[in-house]
Formats: C-alpha cells, sequence, structure tokens
C-alpha cells in the first residue's frame, strides 16, 4: 500500500536523479532511527491516550499500536523494520531482565519459608498443569507440551516491572509478584534450557546437539555474565554511590553483555537475567545495589513493547487455537493462584490471591524465547508453538491490567494518578 | 465541658511509658517504604509489651510500653517491642531503624494510613501531614493529681532543650545534612498548635483555657496540642514530646531515666516557677537546642544570662544523681553523662557514619544495622 502511494514520488525522484548527480538512489527503507522515533511517537500516544481515557497501564497501549501497526494488520511496521528494531528491543529487554535479577532477593526466602513453598507450589503447579494442558487436551507431542510450559510458566519481568513503577506501587503483595516474577523466570529459564535438550533429542538424530545445546545456553549466559557483572562491580566501586557515572556503568556493561549474547546466540534475556542475580548475590558492599536505571529505560520499553505487538502472529488466529490459549491461560491462572492460596503464611489469604493474580503477564520473553526454539525447528516449531505465542498474544494485553488490579485491589497504589512512571 | 478536659486519670506517682516512632525501610536501597498496615495486618502479638499501632504515614510505625515504675521495666519493654517488630519485619523484608527523620527519602512519596483520624489530618493540613513523616519519642510521666500534672507541664518546660540535645538524631533531611542536631522539631513547628504550654494556675484554669481554644475553632481535642510538653489527662500523665526517636532504646530508656529523675526532683525540691518569663526565651532555646546540640548556649531568664548546654547538663546530672539512685535507674542516666563527656549524641554518630560510606544509602543501612543488634552508639555494648 505504501509503494503505490509513494510511486510518483519514486518516479519524480529518478527523473531528478538523472540530473543532479549527488541525490541518492531513492531511500526503499526508513532509516533505523528515524524508524525508532516513529515507533516511539506512536506506541507513546497510544499508551497515554489509554492511560488517559481509561486508565489501562500504558504497556497495553504500546503493544496495540505494534499491533495495529504491524505485519498483522495496516502492515506499516515491516518484518524487516522488525529485524531492524530488534537490537533495540534486545537491549530494552536486556535491561529489564537485568533489574529483575537484580531484585532476586533469596535472603528473604530464607527469612521466610512460606515464600519457598509459594514459590515452589508456584513453579510446579504451573509447569504441570501446562504441560497436562498442552498433553492431553491439545494433543501436543510430550516435547512440545514441555516446551509449551517451559515457555509459559513464569510471569513477565518487564510487564511487572513496568507497571509496578507507572503506578508507583509498594507493599507485601508488590514485593512478593516481584519476587515470585524473579524467581519464577529463573526456574523457567532452567526448563527451558532442559527442554531445549529435549526437543534437539527428539527432532535430531545426532545427540550432541541434544547434550550441547541447553549447556551452551545455560552454560554460555553464566560465561558472558559472571565476568561482565564482576566487572561492572570492579569498576562501580570506582565511583561514587548513586551517581550518574555508576548509573552510565550499569548500563554500559549491560550493553556489553546483550551484544556478546547475540554475538554467541546465548539468549539475551537468560543472559542479562542471570548477571543482575550474579551483582544482587556478589555485591555485598552495596556498591551498586542503589543505582537504578535511568527513567530513559522508558524510552527503550516503549520500543520493546511495540516490537512485541507488532511481532504477534494474529494472522495466525483460528478459533480453535484461541479457544486451546485461552484455555492454557486459565489453566495456568488456576495453578498460580492456587499455589498461593494453599502455600498459607502470614499474608491474609485475599492478598496471597492477588499475588497469585499479579503475576498472570506473560509476554516479551515468553515470545522470544518461542521464537528462538521455533528458529531452530521451522517446520514443527511454528504450529507447535502457535498456542503459547497466542496465549502470550492474549496476555500482552490483558497481562498488564490483571498486574495492575492486584496491586490496586491491594491498596498498594500511589492514590492519585500524577506520579512518576512512564513518560507522563 | 468534655470527657476529655473533665477527668483526670490519676496515676501512680513518676510511672512511665515511652512511645516511639520508628522508620520503616526498604531491605534494597534503606528508603522509607509504604508498610505499616501490611505489617500490622500480618503479626500475631499478644500485646505482652504495650501497644503496636499506625501513625500518620504508611512508612511509620509506633511502639509504646506499658505503664512501668521503673526504668528497667520500660527498657524491657522496649526490648519485646523490638524483637517482636524485627521478626515481623524480617518475615516481610521491611528493615526497621530509629532517628528522628529519614536522611533522604522523598516526602511525596509517603502515604497516609487508612482510617478516619488520619484521614481527618490529611485534609486539615495537606503536605504538611506528609511532611510530617519524622519519628519522635514521647516519654509519659504519672502524676497523683490533675493540678500536679499542671504544675510538673511547666516545671519541666525549661528543660525542654535538654532532652532536645540529649536524644538529637535528626541531621539529615532531604539528603542534605542541616547542620541541625534536631531538624525533625522543625517539621513540628509547621503546626499551628505546636509551642509551649502557657503560664497557667492549675488544672481548672487549663481547663478553662482548653475550652477557650474550643471555642474559638481552634482545637477539638487536647490531641490537638502539640505542645512540647503537655498533660495527658486519659492517662494520668505528663508527656514530654519534644525527644527524636534515638539510633537505639537504650538511648530511649536512658531519656525516660532522665524524665524520671528530673520528675522526682522537681517534685521533691518544688522549685519557683516562671513560665511567664521563660516562655519569653523559649523558642531561642529550643532552636539552641536543636541547632547546635551539645554546644548550644541556653539563655536563664531568671539570671539574665547565657549557659553552655554542657556546663548545664553537668549541673543537672550533679543534681539528679540522688534521685536516679532513689530510682534505681543511675546506670541508664550514666549513659547519657559517657555521651555527653564524649559529645557523642545520635546526631554526630549518624554523621560520622557518612563520613565514613559517603552515602546516606549506607548510613540509614548502618543504622538499622545499630537498633536491630541492641548495642549503644557510645559504648557498642549491649546494656540489655
Amino acid at each position: 500500500m505504501i509503494s503505490s502511494v509513494l510511486l510518483p514520488l519514486r518516479t519524480a525522484w529518478e527523473t531528478l536523479q538523472e540530473r543532479i548527480f549527488f541525490l541518492p538512489p531513492f531511500p526503499d527503507q526508513l532509516d533505523s532511527l528515524a524508524l525508532f522515533s516513529l515507533l516511539l511517537v506512536v506506541g507513546l500516544l497510544v499508551g497515554e491516550w489509554l492511560r488517559a481515557h481509561l486508565g489501562w497501564p500504558k504497556i497495553i497501549g504500546y503493544v496495540l499500536a505494534g499491533t495495529v501497526f504491524g505485519p498483522s494488520l495496516l502492515g506499516w511496521i515491516s518484518i524487516e523494520a522488525l529485524a531492524q528494531t530488534r537490537p533495540v528491543a534486545d537491549a530494552a529487554l536486556g535491561l529489564l531482565m537485568l533489574e529483575i535479577g537484580r531484585r532476586l532477593d533469596l535472603r528473604w526466602l530464607l527469612r521466610n519459608r512460606d515464600l519457598v513453598r509459594a514459590t515452589l507450589g508456584d513453579i510446579v503447579l504451573s509447569f504441570t498443569a501446562i504441560f497436562l494442558f498442552s498433553y492431553l487436551v491439545v494433543d501436543l507431542p510430550p516435547a512440545w507440551a514441555a516446551a509449551a510450559a517451559a515457555v509459559t510458566m513464569a510471569s513477565a519481568p518487564a510487564v511487572v516491572l513496568l507497571t509496578v513503577e507507572e503506578f508507583n506501587a509498594q507493599g507485601q503483595v508488590t514485593e512478593r509478584i516481584i519476587l515470585h516474577t524473579a524467581l519464577g523466570s529463573a526456574a523457567a529459564l532452567v526448563v527451558f534450557t532442559i527442554v531445549l535438550g529435549v526437543v534437539h533429542g527428539q527432532h535430531n538424530a545426532d545427540w550432541i546437539n541434544a547434550i550441547v545445546h541447553p549447556l551452551w545456553v545455560g552454560i554460555g549466559a553464566i560465561l558472558v555474565a559472571w565476568p561482565i557483572a564482576a566487572l561492572a562491580l570492579l569498576v562501580a566501586r570506582l565511583l561514587p554511590k548513586r551517581s550518574l557515572a555508576q548509573v552510565f556503568i550499569l548500563v554500559a556493561t549491560a550493553l556489553l553483555a546483550v551484544g556478546i549474547a547475540r554475538m554467541l546466540a546465548v539468549p539475551v534475556f537468560l543472559t542479562l537475567f542471570v548477571m543482575g542475580a550474579i551483582l544482587a548475590l556478589r555485591d555485598k558492599d552495596k556498591t551498586l545495589s542503589y543505582t537504578s536505571l535511568p527513567d530513559g529505560h522508558w524510552l527503550l520499553a516503549i520500543i520493546l513493547f511495540v516490537v512485541v505487538g507488532a511481532s504477534l502472529p494474529w494472522q495466525q488466529f483460528t478459533w480453535l487455537t484461541g479457544i486451546q490459549a485461552i484455555g492454557l491461560l486459565l489453566v495456568r491462572a488456576l495453578a498460580k493462584i492456587g499455589a498461593f492460596a494453599w502455600a498459607g503464611g502470614s499474608l491474609p489469604l485475599g492478598k496471597r490471591i492477588l499475588v497469585g493474580i499479579g503475576i498472570q503477564p506473560l509476554s516479551a520473553t515468553a515470545v522470544f524465547m518461542v521464537y528462538g526454539l521455533a528458529g531452530l525447528y521451522p517446520e514443527i516449531g511454528r504450529s507447535a508453538l502457535a498456542l503459547p505465542l497466542l496465549a502470550a498474544a492474549i496476555m500482552e494485553l490483558v497481562g498488564p491490567a490483571l498486574c495492575r488490579f492486584a496491586i490496586a485491589r491491594a491498596g498498594e497504589t500511589a492514590r492519585d494518578d500524577s506520579q512518576k512512571g512512564g513518560v507522563a | 465541658m468534655t470527657p476529655l478536659t473533665s477527668e483526670f486519670k490519676h496515676s501512680r506517682p513518676l510511672t512511665l511509658g515511652v512511645e516511639l516512632e520508628l522508620q520503616l525501610l526498604s531491605q534494597r536501597d534503606f528508603d522509607l517504604t509504604r508498610a505499616a498496615t501490611d505489617l500490622l495486618g500480618s503479626m500475631h502479638y499478644d500485646g505482652r509489651f504495650g501497644e503496636i499501632k499506625l501513625e500518620i504515614t504508611e512508612s511509620m510505625i509506633e511502639v509504646s510500653t506499658l505503664p512501668r515504675a521503673t526504668v528497667d521495666g520500660i527498657a524491657s519493654d522496649l526490648d519485646g517491642l523490638r524483637q517482636t517488630l524485627l521478626a515481623q519485619c524480617a518475615r516481610n523484608n521491611i528493615a526497621l531503624c530509629g532517628g528522628g527523620t529519614h536522611p533522604f527519602h522523598h516526602w511525596p512519596d509517603r502515604r497516609i494510613c487508612p482510617g478516619q483520624r488520619f484521614d481527618e489530618l490529611y485534609s486539615r493540613y495537606g503536605y504538611l501531614a506528609k511532611q510530617f513523616t519524622v519519628f519522635g519519642q514521647h516519654i509519659h510521666v504519672g502524676c497523683t493529681s490533675a493540678d500536679e500534672a499542671i504544675w510538673l507541664t511547666q516545671a519541666l518546660a525549661p528543660y525542654v532543650p535538654v532532652f532536645i540535645a540529649l536524644s538529637a538524631s535528626s541531621p539529615y533531611v532531604d539528603g542534605v545534612d542541616t547542620l541541625f542536631q534536631s531538624a525533625r522539631l522543625n517539621a513540628v513547628s509547621a503546626f499551628p498548635l505546636s509551642g509551649q504550654c502557657p503560664e497557667l494556675r492549675d488544672w481548672a484554669h487549663f481547663v478553662e483555657h482548653f475550652h477557650f481554644l474550643q471555642d474559638c475553632g481552634i482545637a477539638n481535642s487536647i490531641k490537638d496540642l502539640y505542645w512540647d510538653i503537655r498533660p495527658k489527662p486519659e492517662y494520668g500523665t505528663v508527656e514530654i514530646r519534644v525527644c527524636d526517636t534515638p539510633l537505639t532504646i537504650e538511648r530511649a530508656a536512658a531519656l525516660a531515666a532522665l524524665a524520671q529523675s528530673l520528675s522526682h526532683h522537681l517534685l521533691r525540691t518544688r522549685p519557683a516557677i516562671n513560665t511567664g518569663l521563660h516562655l519569653y526565651v523559649a523558642r531561642y532555646n529550643k532552636f539552641q537546642a536543636c541547632r547546635y546540640g551539645f554546644a548550644a548556649h541556653i539563655s536563664d531568664p531568671l539570671q539574665r544570662k547565657p549557659v553552655e548546654m554542657k556546663e548545664l547538663l553537668r549541673e543537672l546530672f550533679e543534681q539528679l544523681g540522688e534521685d536516679a539512685r532513689e530510682l534505681g535507674c543511675s546506670a541508664w542516666l550514666d549513659l547519657l553523662k559517657v555521651s555527653l563527656e564524649a559529645e557523642l549524641n545520635d546526631a554526630r554518630w549518624l554523621r560520622e557514619q557518612q563520613a565514613k560510606h559517603k552515602n546516606l544509602n549506607d548510613v540509614t543501612h548502618a543504622a538499622a544495622l545499630l537498633f536491630a543488634s541492641g548495642t549503644t552508639t557510645e559504648s557498642g555494648e549491649n546494656k540489655q
């Protein structure tokens, strides 16, 4: 559609080119920076409008903007353009995964054993319920049912962090949503690497891949994350705590990890999560503990969610897959809420249920995991993973609202809306 | 006549009660966090050491001991309350600390606690209510009669700077060294009914004065009077309200020992009081104590000359020795004497921590560790 609109302009340009020698060839592709800025503006406008008029989390607006302008609907964001923005999306996701890794507070688990019971319940019940649903109800092969469960069992760190930040939430429900999101992500990433081996084992006669690939992913992430985290701490120790220079070091080392992970085909989200967790565990002197991501990470987050929205395969939607995806999400929701209700503990039942609702989001990490897996075996993976992908697509829009509902119902959001968060 | 002003509940003489407002911190960065209702909502506590209750914002929690005859009893209650709260905070990943102000919190982020009284305060005082996220120690001294309470309220008034200097623990506000030893009281002085008790003859005169304030629409209950020292009829006590919450409960107990010994001394010697004259210098003296602590110069309106705080304190401790021995609280008073001789109050300890860490997050972290450890800033030893 766009090319037919541009045709007269292209013709005029090419005519001029014959006489004006310095004119470059007619630009077929939008420059990356221009694309970046357009995604930013479009996502921002839709997000702000939804927030102002309906009170919805801004993330929903960013995803909707990507969906509407992406290849599935209007096609203004092409598949090639999406590929162009992938490094920015990786950087955004990487930074948010780093942050959730830094929030992994294992000492809290030692001080409150109720949390261990709750998180084990969540991990085991979620994986088992989704696996059984995918295997028995949807009839996926066991390896791909396990893959679907690995991809969708955890909450979405990026959505949870940004929603909490947007609504300036503070309190026990919020803290536990963040903790269980971090722990669930850690478990999902471990299961994901194991499932990689299982999938290879089932589709590949050569056993080397079945063993080496999970090791490459798992150990590779640690080998990339560990020295970079050590480097970050080493340099940060030379600088004043909470200084802008420390923020730059944090961001720069995170981007270094993103770059190296991309070079080595190790998942970015896994590497940065591990880096964040190592920073949290090794930072005994709290060198970087007080240093936060700059507010600018919201700019990257907008791009991330517009790109995720544009990547969602709504064209693959069939009524059957849609119903199956809703079934998967219901089973997952029951598993999570049930795990927290069962776990007991000092938090009242109502608030435990709210924690279960707050960790419902399912998002960018899952989508990128699916594409990573499906890319290995395109002929099978695409169809086998349509279910978790569609479930993720639905939750892109519903998840932030559920997370927001949980923290608002718990009375943990700021009373007025003039709070920080986002770009408002 | 309202029940509050008509009925003064008589107490056993010189019984003590201590209230402490404590800071609730995030374990991540040691900033204040919203935690009070969650902590209380999931707490199983039988009240054996006294009460634990909400304060105006969600980042504060108030503990109050049971009425006790001795300072040892107060210290024991405070320790029990500390242990109870620390255990509950640990389960919820919250840190707890003393200090009159949080060194770097952003007051607009504070949340008002749910409850009709807090809603009314917020609607009446607006942003002042959020800025009132400061932390004080209140000491109650039991009185046998309402008239005695009014007399003691005025007799204690000249010693307000003493309590301020010895308890000062709020040198930082908004991430800045205020140069004050106690900056907390500046937040309190914004309230219209803060300040000093006026010159009163007896309880009947106090009731008359209160009705005057009621008729003028200025105050509805005695809770509206944010005086430095005020009578508390429902407890049958005089309440000293000018102390910062110290960094340790040991210092809080020591301040209670000072209040008890001083009240005992005043009631025993019954010195002539001249409240009217003292009111002329009260604000100046309070400023001196807040700003300079032990280095303050206190104006003595009777002798018409300034007196060095250190000199004044030494003389006072000398005078109170016999009273403290009689009350069995000499050891607690000695803790304050050591502090005076070393010129080490909590404000100085906080500044030393800042000089060491060059970071207020770490300073607050250190204060939380100190509060939990049960040691004192003076000796580093456990008094319990």
